[in-house]
């Protein structure tokens, strides 16, 4: 039987932060959708509850996005060394784990990946999140806050290419967010136990089967 | 029996010569007839519309008033001809019939809206500038409303429920919420910086300035480079992307296709998706106010799907929910599609190598 190591992997800011986001994200999802679509979705009763809540739920999110930017680069200051994938990641890791994921997987091999408090991420998550933290998000946030504010931002909207352009790049941006939603639950459910990743997100330990060998001793999945 | 038609028949016509001679004999009285057929208005217009002989209170500005229908049937058919007699020393205001005489059915609308008792036509209309409702914009129609109703009150009241109340106010005629309509259109017209250069704030373009841009020529040749009086999808967003028209930018508003004086306050319209949802061949009619030279604005259709198209023929007109892409709309399903690859297709194998890893694991173990 194996031995059972706990890894404090998640400190409490970043787990308040990360379902927080959830909580948020979910919600604009929904909203969205009946924005987008009311005459196909009426999800939160009128059309102006699911403006105000996508709304709130937008400003809460845009907020702890900028909470989770400055804890990480002022605070933990290891952003990047999370975050940004290395030269190692870009020439080998990143081909070695979705190797893993794609074939090595299906056969009861061991994730190439170790995860650590200083390096959580596998060269796919550091890529992914980079993408999505750096690039999505930023871009979701801000056309957000201007379609919130058209009639003060209207110079800013005007020169950014007008309303059309912001509503395009919200919307194109909150898809890929959601459809990176569908992949990153499903991701979590990879790990020794189908719970045991989001368990690790709740309380902040991360569970390790076995030790010594990293090929050998680590659970399959890492989530993305 | 037809001896007796024949006579009442000519009994009658000498009767209506007769008034018709007495009339005319006393319009062309001392000095100050409303003149003959062509120009009725003529011998009227003469001193009012010049300030400095009237004052401002009674000058009439003829380029704006001889477009109209009222410069058409020509003073005496609202001014009674009395005003001859006294006149210009009598200055009371003569007036022979009212609007109702002519506009019955609006009077009746309006007699019902809750505007009624409140103020009369001339509270929002001048009957020597009163234009048909192709003839303005939708910036016009609100500066009507603005002359009483204050602008800031009514954006604070609005935005008690109203979600972006200044948005709507500025972006909407105050009649299409406030008057009833089966359907809309979009007008859209155009605006440019006043004041500052790079600066100063938005608002319609007038006819001297844009001819100016347009080099002379017509303003409509800035959008319709091919004459033909129809804006097409390919005109329009070579009009908006098109750097030499950088500092215009057209602002368009859903306008009731017909126009009433049913003025009330309607319920359906505090639900968002009277306006925020899309149906059938939603939005799919849309105009651009051309301004002319007599302060009226020329309409001009613009092709099918203007304001539903993704970038460029409105880059600056969205209605969210309502004039959503379609493409987009795929595209962004596409999106999300894809990220139901991996749960769908890896979820599926991992199924099928259920098996295989479990016989790793207990090897392991």
């Amino acid at each position: 039987m194996s031995d059972k190591n706990m890894i404090y992997l998640h400190p409490l800011p970043v787990r308040i932060w990360h379902w927080l986001n959830a909580l948020g994200i979910i919600t604009l999802c929904l909203t969205g959708v009946q924005i987008r679509f009311p005459e196909h979705a009426n999800i939160f009763g009128s059309y102006r509850s699911a403006i105000l809540l996508h709304n709130t739920a937008g400003i809460i999110v845009a907020l702890s996005f900028s909470i989770w930017f400055f804890y990480y680069s002022m605070s933990s200051r290891n952003l990047a060394k999370i975050y940004v994938p290395d030269a190692q990641d870009m020439k080998r890791g990143l081909l070695r784990q979705v190797g893993f994921y794609f074939f090595l997987y299906f056969f009861g091999r061991p994730n190439p990946h170790h995860a650590t408090p200083d390096n959580k991420f596998n060269p796919m998550q550091k890529s992914a999140y980079l993408a999505i933290m750096f690039v999505l998000m930023p871009i979701v946030s801000l056309t957000g806050i201007f379609l919130m504010n058209v009639s003060p931002l209207r110079e800013l909207i005007l020169a950014a290419g007008g309303l059309k352009t912001l509503d395009m790049l919200h919307y194109l941006a909150a898809c890929s967010l959601g459809a990176f939603l569908f992949t990153h639950v499903y991701l979590t459910t990879l790990g020794h136990t189908p719970l045991a990743h989001t368990k690790s997100m709740w309380t902040g330990w991360e569970e390790e089967e076995g030790e010594v060998h990293e090929e050998t001793e680590h659970h399959a999945g890492q989530k993305v | 029996m037809i001896t007796a038609t024949k006579q009442m028949v000519l009994f009658l016509a000498l009767a209506l010569s007769l008034a018709g001679w007495t009339a005319m004999a006393s319009a062309s009285g001392p000095g100050y007839s409303f003149g003959a057929a062509e120009g009725k208005n003529g011998n009227c217009l003469d001193c009012h519309s010049a300030s400095d002989k009237v004052g401002s209170k009674f000058f009439i500005d003829p380029v704006k008033y001889r477009h109209t229908n009222h410069a058409k049937i020509g003073c005496p058919a609202c001014h009674d001809d009395s005003v001859a007699a006294g006149h210009p020393a009598v200055k009371k205001a003569s007036v022979k019939s009212d609007c109702r005489f002519c506009h019955t059915d609006i009077a009746g609308d309006y007699a019902k809206s809750s505007h009624a008792g409140k103020t009369s036509c001339n509270g929002c209309h001048d009957p020597h500038r009163a234009n048909t409702p192709a003839e303005i914009s939708g910036y016009d129609i609100n500066r009507m409303c603005a002359g009483c109703h204050d602008h800031y009150g009514i954006t604070a009241s609005h935005a008690k429920w109203l979600p972006q109340a200044e948005l709507h106010i500025e972006m909407l005629p105050c009649i299409t919420c406030h008057t009833g309509s089966k359907n809309y259109v979009i007008n859209m017209y155009i605006i440019n910086r006043k004041g500052i250069p790079h600066l100063g704030k938005f608002e319609a373009a007038g006819y001297d300035e844009l001819k100016r841009v347009a080099g002379g020529k017509e303003i409509l040749s800035l959008i319709d480079t091919n004459g033909d009086n129809y804006i097409s999808l390919a005109e329009l967003r070579n009009f908006n992307t098109n750097s030499a028209h950088k500092g215009l930018h057209l602002q368009g508003m859903m306008t009731p296709e017909t126009v009433t004086h049913s003025f009330q306050i309607l319920d359906n319209r505090r639900d968002c998706t009277f306006c925020h949802a899309s149906g059938p061949g939603a939005m799919q009619t849309s105009f651009i106010a051309v301004p002319e030279q007599n302060g009226t604005f020329r309409k001009v259709a613009v092709e099918k799907g203007a304001v539903l198209e993704a970038l460029y023929s409105t880059p600056d007109f969205y209605m969210t929910g309502k004039t959503r892409n379609s493409m987009l709309n795929k595209i962004g399903l596409l999106i999300i599609a894809g990220g139901m690859i991996m749960p769908v297709g890896h979820g599926f194998l991992r199924y099928l190598s259920r098996n295989i890893r479990n016989r790793k694991e207990k090897g392991h173990e």
